[in-house]
């Protein structure tokens, strides 16, 4: 039943609002063959009607006019909304789902023109265009709608050159999948600074205006420029995540990285006074609770063990950590990324028998001939192996304000990244 | 004099009649015209969706007999059996047609058009499931 109108407006969107579709009862991963032939025996849950006749019904019952027609159908978007009294707005954009929930702030002519200031871009210039995932229809979007979400999520017009870097990459912090997607956001170079985004005591926390504001920005935009975060047709995810309300956006605290650490931007071929923003994707942030008796990287590949391999490992470590680890031989975050990269290990039997991803997304791939997946599956199934595909997928920042020895991760790959210097 | 103060309450009532009358008067267009200006115009948030270009459904087969229909597994976990269930039912039930279950290639984001094409030549229909 959850998945009857997904079907349909995906069926719509796709130009067939007339498909014609049968459901049998979910689920149906993990079921034995007796209750598949079961439901397929029996009615299907939303008409009442015998699976097998409306199956074969689909495909011998003829056309409609209506499923013979052809044609265009245009979708205009009203700039402005009906006026009305603020706390009516509110109510409408909030059952609309065009908010997280929270109160926003109206997006009047006035609030909006004051936020373009934040950029030299037009208004009417097109950003990019955005998906919920693959499958979905791209929508496109103007700076003026980038500045009309920014401007919900209280952003200051200091923030919108952030906050259009971030529209500019066409991810959506809001993904369609039934597994529960979170988002990242790291800022890097000069900006940081000039919007003092915190990247001290309670970085990742709920502290600082243009670090909650900058990741809320990403959540409207996900919701409202694409389509996206509609419950039963753009996400399924099961359960949700919490971590969507601000996508862990901070920034790295650069002042404080070691010698010879660069910072994620530049290790990403930018320059140091470049501005960037950086996207990834992932679920969930750990706090690795490590013992001080031992060195600490010979502690990191236990940490991480739990991260799924399908997606990396992004590591947020407190200055003090950083400085330990220099200490133990990392003068570079590239010689620590090689270490937990050649010393988190699974085996091949794990790898591909026990992750719902690898099953659906690196397997066939690996069947087909992709490497390093092809030559993994010719592995024995306890051969060790990487647990990470590849370098790429272990991302090291500094973060923190220094009041202790921690340092947190999170099941964080890398997407891409955009210059904040080209929307100022 | 009575008739002076008749006359002064015949026109002292209506006049304070029309005077609290006016009072009301401007009260109601004071309340509508603070009603009025307390609404606002906000700006639409959305982004531009596409156009959507009708597909019309292609032909439905008049009969099963001698027909082959594709039974296609776009990949997910557990489809598979799923699929050659219904394979077998629809085999059981309609003996004259030739159901066969194919995988398409790659995850289920991934477009097939060697199989489509193969379906186009060889199949009279395409039934395309997940199981999930």
């Amino acid at each position: 039943m959850m998945f009857q109108e997904l079907v349909k407006t995906y069926a719509y969107k796709k130009g067939m609002p007339n498909e014609r579709f049968t459901f049998v009862p979910h689920p149906i991963t993990g079921q034995a063959a007796s209750v598949c032939r079961k439901y397929l025996e029996g009615n299907d849950p939303i008409t009442g009607k015998p699976v097998l006749q409306e199956i074969v019904e689909a495909i011998t019952k003829p056309l409609t006019p209506e499923e013979k027609k052809m044609g265009f159908l245009a979708r205009p978007v009203e700039r402005l909304l009906k006026p009305d009294t603020p706390d009516n707005l509110q109510r409408f954009f909030t059952e609309n789902g065009w908010t997280d929930g929270l109160p926003i702030v109206l997006p009047t002519e006035e609030r909006v023109a004051e936020m373009l200031k934040g950029t030299s871009h037009k208004a009417d210039e097109v950003v990019g265009t955005m998906q919920p995932s693959s499958p979905h229809e791209p929508w496109s979007y103007t700076v003026e709608k980038v500045a009309v979400n920014a401007v919900m999520a209280g952003a200051k017009p200091e923030y919108f050159p952030v906050i259009l870097a971030l529209a500019s990459t066409g991810v959506p912090s809001l993904f369609t999948s039934t597994t529960s997607f979170a988002r990242m956001v790291v800022v890097n170079g000069p900006i940081s600074g000039q919007i003092k985004m915190n990247t001290g005591i309670g970085a990742l926390g709920p502290f600082n205006q243009a670090n909650a504001t900058i990741g809320r920005a990403w959540t409207l935009m996900s919701k409202n420029l694409d389509g996206g975060g509609k419950i039963g047709q753009t996400y399924m995810g099961s359960q949700g995540n919490n971590l969507n309300y601000n996508n862990v956006c901070f920034a790295e605290r650069e002042d404080r990285l070691p010698p010879g650490w660069k910072p994620f931007h530049v290790q990403k071929g930018f320059k140091p006074g470049e501005s960037v923003v950086s996207v990834f994707t992932g679920w969930s942030l750990i706090r690795a609770d490590t013992s001080l008796a031992q060195q600490l990287h010979v502690q990191m590949p236990f940490w991480l063990s739990g991260f799924t391999p399908y997606q990396g490992a992004s590591l947020f470590l407190d200055p003090l950590i950083a400085d330990q680890l220099i200490g133990e031989g990392f003068d570079t975050k590239e010689k620590l990324i090689q270490w937990l990269y050649d010393n988190t290990k699974t085996t091949a039997g794990d790898y591909w028998g026990n992750y719902f991803h690898i099953a659906n997304f690196v397997l066939p791939n690996a069947k087909k001939g992709d490497e390093p997946f092809a030559s993994w599956l010719k592995l024995p199934k306890d051969a060790p192996m990487p647990r990470f595909a590849d370098l790429d997928r272990i991302s090291i920042f500094v973060v923190g304000g220094e009041t202790n020895l921690f340092w947190q991760a999170g099941d964080f790959r890398y997407i891409a990244s955009a210059s904040v210097d080209k929307w100022k | 004099m009575m008739e002076a103060l008749s006359m002064d309450k015949r026109i002292k009532w209506p006049l304070i009649g029309l005077c609290l009358m006016g009072v009301f008067a401007v009260n109601l267009t004071v309340s509508a015209f603070a009603a009025e200006e307390a609404k606002i115009t906000a700006l639409n948030p959305l982004g531009q969706p596409p156009p959507i270009a009708l597909v019309p459904m292609a032909p439905r087969l008049d009969t099963l007999d001698g027909k082959t229909i594709y039974i296609v597994d776009i990949g997910f976990t557990d489809t598979h059996q799923f699929l050659e269930e219904m394979q077998k039912l629809l085999a059981e039930r309609y003996p004259k047609a030739n159901w066969i279950v194919k995988n398409k290639i790659g995850t289920y984001f991934e477009d097939d058009p060697k199989l489509w094409a193969e379906i186009k030549a060889k199949g009279g229909a395409m039934i395309m499931a997940i199981g999930h």
